[in-house]
């Protein structure tokens, strides 16, 4: 049921683009009919071309975001960890997390060309730092209080980590991750859209190249509803993860 | 046994530069198996007492001395305020968290004879957020007698439960010391909690201890009984006297 009440407002837009386009309201050039999106959907679909460049930019999302999680999350540990290690390198961190991806695009492909490895270079600056600041930010604000309990229990500082503030900060490191999953994919397009042989964002310049507007929309769509999936999917394991954060309700009263 | 003894402690904090003497020339012997409680006003030492008894604080002078092994620490556990449970894992994980290194067997006995001690059987795969204040201190009580302390240290444990909760309590806590034997310092503002559980009740004032008072009643008490509330009497005056004479140092930092 909810999911129909959820699906009313994307179907009445879908109505208006319709009836638009059948009355005659938009430039078919600018705003093809949604029938020929679709038929152009279908075709891309059964040629294949669609899912080879889904399948391009999904490995470079995936690949790119696991080296950024295997760099930034133990970086992170180690720099929460021993704070006056941090001190000295928070001034370049700060540094480039205030450039945007985006814009070191050009001096990336310069130096890696346009090949793959530009392609994680955009990733790797764009998910970095939702999992470092994330991670490192919920093990240096772990709880005293439970820590002393490891304490009086004489927990060694790996069982102190892996006992009691790994687990505190899980819920956290998880939301940096999915943040850093939705930047990672924004700043491929982007990458794909400037420099690229392969990917969704190649596939809709292309296209622009192509005046072929019914194509991107397609890669328009494609992007916005695989994003969401993802999204959802993350959302769906995190929950799973940390089921305990669901379980507040209280069983008994005395 | 887990006795100790405590010589000319003190303990000082420095908070912005300036100096707070927390505790000033503690001195006092707690017997092996003995059950002690501490009484005194908001900020007069007691939890910064029991933090240095754990472990958790340094001293900052005087001498702690544990009868057995001389010299070192003894097995202690401590049960704070709040329940401090692990709120991803169920009441029966927490309940066996100190425990490493033992097979699951071990750890499944050990896990069910203090959920039956505590009636928390029932509720051993509730999550913390899901029980409430008085099952979740249960909880903590479990699992610092899962850790099998010589040395129990408990600061206010049931100050945050209602009246009833609270007595039922403090009968659970009464026969497991009874059926134990361990040492047990027991910090309340409770008066009536005092009396009720220590066999020697330690009056705190500013840092100092200011008056020990033996309580030679048989256990279960009655409150009702005059024995018993001339003892409430005489520990209410020992906390109330202190404070109209000595009012001057600076040691008095804290909550206002
Ligand atoms: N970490 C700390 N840093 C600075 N001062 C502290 C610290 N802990 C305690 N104090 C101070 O030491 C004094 C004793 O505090 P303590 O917590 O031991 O009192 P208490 O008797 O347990 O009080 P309450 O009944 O309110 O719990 C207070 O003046 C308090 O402000
Ligand atoms: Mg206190």
């Amino acid at each position: 049921m909810q999911i129909i009440n959820r699906m009313v407002i994307p179907f009445l837009l879908l109505a208006v683009w319709w009836a638009g386009a059948e009355i005659g309201w938009f430039n078919s050039y600018l705003l093809p009919h949604p029938a020929k999106v679709f038929d152009t959907a279908v075709s891309l679909t059964q040629k294949g071309t669609l899912f080879e460049h889904l399948a391009a930019s999904l490995y470079r999302v995936l690949g790119g975001f696991s080296i950024t999680f295997a760099v930034a999350f133990p970086l992170a540990v180690f720099l929460a960890l021993h704070k006056k290690s941090y001190y000295f390198v928070e001034p370049v961190l700060e540094f480039i997390r205030h450039v945007p991806p985006i814009a070191l695009i050009p001096i990336l492909i310069l130096w890696f060309g346009i090949g793959e490895t530009s392609k994680l270079a955009v990733i790797f600056l764009a998910a970095f730092f939702p999992v470092f600041l994330n991670t490192s930010s919920a093990i240096i604000s772990c709880d005293v209080k439970l820590l002393e309990v490891g304490k009086v229990f004489s927990f060694s500082g790996r069982e102190q980590f892996f006992k009691i503030m790994l687990p505190q900060a899980l819920p956290q490191i998880m939301v940096g991750m999915q943040l850093a999953l939705g930047y990672s994919w924004r700043s491929l397009i982007g990458a794909e859209l400037i420099a690229a042989s392969s990917g969704i964002g190649y596939m809709i310049i292309e296209a622009e190249q192509l005046s072929r507007p019914d194509i991107i929309l397609v890669g328009i769509f494609t992007i916005g509803l695989l994003g969401y999936f993802i999204d959802y999917l993350f959302l769906k394991a995190t929950r799973f993860i940390l089921h305990w954060t669901g379980r507040k309700e209280k069983l008994w009263q005395e | 046994m887990a006795g100790v003894r405590l010589q000319d402690l003190d303990k000082v904090y420095s908070l912005n530069g300036r100096e707070i003497k927390a505790l000033n020339g503690i001195n006092l012997e707690i017997a092996a198996q003995s059950f002690v409680t501490i009484v005194g006003q908001s900020g007069c030492g007691k939890t910064t007492l029991l933090r240095i008894l754990s472990g958790l604080e340094e001293k900052t002078a005087g001498a702690m001395i544990f009868s057995d092994p001389p010299g070192a620490q003894v097995r202690t556990g401590i049960v704070f305020q709040e329940p401090r449970l692990m709120p991803w894992l169920t009441v029966q994980q927490n309940m066996v968290f100190s425990l490493r290194g033992c097979t699951k067997g071990i750890i499944a006995k050990q896990a069910n004879k203090y959920l039956n001690l505590l009636g928390l059987k029932e509720f051993q795969d509730a999550y913390p957020g899901q029980i409430s204040g008085g099952m979740a201190q249960r909880a903590a009580l479990g699992r610092t007698l899962c850790f099998e302390p010589r040395l129990i240290l408990m600061d206010e444990p049931l100050s945050a439960l209602d009246a009833f909760t609270r007595r039922k309590l403090q009968q659970e806590i009464l026969d497991i010391y009874l059926l134990e034997k361990q040492t047990i310092v027991f910090v309340t503002h409770d008066v009536d909690e005092a009396v009720y559980l220590g066999q020697k009740v330690v009056v705190m004032d500013k840092g100092k201890v200011v008056d020990e008072i033996s309580v030679n009643l048989p256990y279960p008490r009655d409150p009702y009984s005059r024995d018993y509330a001339r003892l409430k009497e005489r520990i209410l005056d020992a906390i109330l006297q202190k404070e109209a004479g000595t009012r001057q140092n600076g040691s008095q930092g804290g909550k206002k």
